[in-house]
């Protein structure tokens, strides 16, 4: 079973996407802060961390950038999720190394074959 | 509290009479209230910049909010919405204004700022200053309503960590501890916005700085904040020489001295000398902001 981490502060946003993808058998962990999610991702070392740009404490970027730098994380894919326009949230992503970016408000019908195509082996099992 | 003067424009400023709203003041509310208040406004922003307690704690010491000044709407019993105001002599800065999704449209917004302006009128302040996001139409057309004129474009920008990856001409350079650092600021020649005048870079610490010189004559220095994960609040100045070229040799000097640190930059004029600079060491603009002011 895959696990992904989510670190998205908006209770709605959470809830739907830990809903869509707990129903497709992955294990969700979820943070609301950085600073959480960051202990979180050491300690759990998930298969995908999913990152909305505006957390709390830190920002999306800062975060990602810290992410990269941990060698214990650096090859987990890191997806920004962000009501960005999609050309800034493109740069952005690529810019501080994350695999790529979902826009909100997400398309439900869409999102889980999006989050699998992020994972490593592209299978998403 | 100063009275108004009979005749004083900012008599237009009184909230409209609304008995299902009422308008309190924020230091009635403990600081958990106002941030999931805050935050519950925001929900729904392209950018929505939530915070923590923690974090509106700072903002609050750092950019001088008063609570006393700064309002909450309610109505049965609920909060529909808040504004904040900076206060420094002279004038004001009215941030953090929001109104639940689910509540706008009914005047609420155009209440709280009428309360913020009745009360920059009567701490007599020459003028008040104030950011929106580019394209938050409903927010701008509000403020053109209320008086507020265009001022200038501001860029909110970032750089993702790692040394520079440019070649520039050599340069000496000198690290400069805080106070020096801090002193530099008098002289500083371009307009900060409120979130980086030198109250703001004084409170908010951790301010250090560079020198260069290039061998052609060239000077300049930067005074930014060094934090545990972010450079930011930079000042860039050239003294002597060409803007671009001063720029580059100090964000060379920078990002040598600090090639793991993500930056994030708030409010630099879109038309800094240095912005080619920053952006020759890659940085990217996030958004912009519309800076705008009214005259009391």
């Amino acid at each position: 079973m895959k696990t992904i981490l989510l670190m998205e502060d908006n209770p709605y946003d959470a809830r739907l996407i830990i809903r869509l993808l707990e129903i497709l058998g992955y294990r969700m962990l979820h943070a609301t802060e950085a600073n959480v999610g960051l202990q979180m991702a050491m300690q759990e070392r998930p298969d995908l961390i999913l990152l909305d740009m505006g957390l709390p404490d830190l920002d999306g970027q800062t975060v990602a950038a810290l992410i990269k730098m941990l060698p214990e994380l650096t090859d987990v894919p890191v997806v920004v999720v962000t009501a960005w326009p999609p050309d800034t949230a493109r740069q952005m992503a690529e810019a501080y190394g994350c695999a790529g970016f979902i826009s909100k408000p997400i398309n439900v019908k869409d999102f889980a074959l999006q989050v699998t195509s992020f994972f490593r082996d592209s299978s998403g099992k | 509290m100063i009275p108004l003067l009979a005749g004083s424009p900012c008599l237009d400023f009184y909230p409209p009479a609304d008995e299902a709203v009422t308008l309190l003041p924020a230091s009635r509310f403990t600081l958990e209230q106002l941030t999931e208040a805050y935050n519950q406004t925001r929900i729904d922003y392209i950018v929505p910049m939530p915070m923590n307690v923690a974090r509106l704690r700072e903002y609050i010491h750092i950019y001088d909010v008063d609570l006393d000044l700064s309002g909450v709407a309610m109505a049965d019993g609920e909060m529909l919405g808040l504004a904040m105001l900076g206060v420094r002599p002279g004038y004001t800065w009215i941030t953090r204004l929001g109104v639940l999704p689910t509540t706008r449209r009914r005047g609420t917004g155009e209440m709280l700022m009428r309360y913020l302006i009745g009360h920059s009128c009567r701490l007599r302040a020459d003028h008040i200053i104030l950011e929106v996001i580019q394209h938050n139409e409903p927010a701008y057309r509000l403020f053109l309503k209320l008086g507020f004129v265009e001022v200038r474009e501001l860029l909110v920008v970032r750089r993702p960590p790692g040394p520079p990856r440019v070649e520039v001409p050599p340069y000496l350079a000198r690290l400069l501890p805080s106070s020096t650092a801090l002193e530099l600021l008098a002289q500083r020649r371009s307009i900060p916005s409120w979130l980086d005048e030198a109250p703001s870079l004084y409170k908010a610490g951790y301010m250090a700085g560079l020198m260069v010189e290039l061998e052609n004559g060239g000077q300049g220095w930067i005074v930014y904040q060094n934090t545990i994960f972010q450079l930011g609040r930079m000042v860039l100045q050239t003294e002597a020489g060409d803007p671009f070229e001063v720029g580059r040799a100090l964000l060379h000097a920078l990002y040598t001295q600090h090639p793991l640190l993500d930056t994030k930059m708030e409010n630099l004029p879109a038309d800094d000398p240095h912005w080619p600079a920053m952006q020759s060491f890659h940085f990217l603009e996030t958004f912009r902001r519309v800076e705008m002011r009214l005259d009391l």
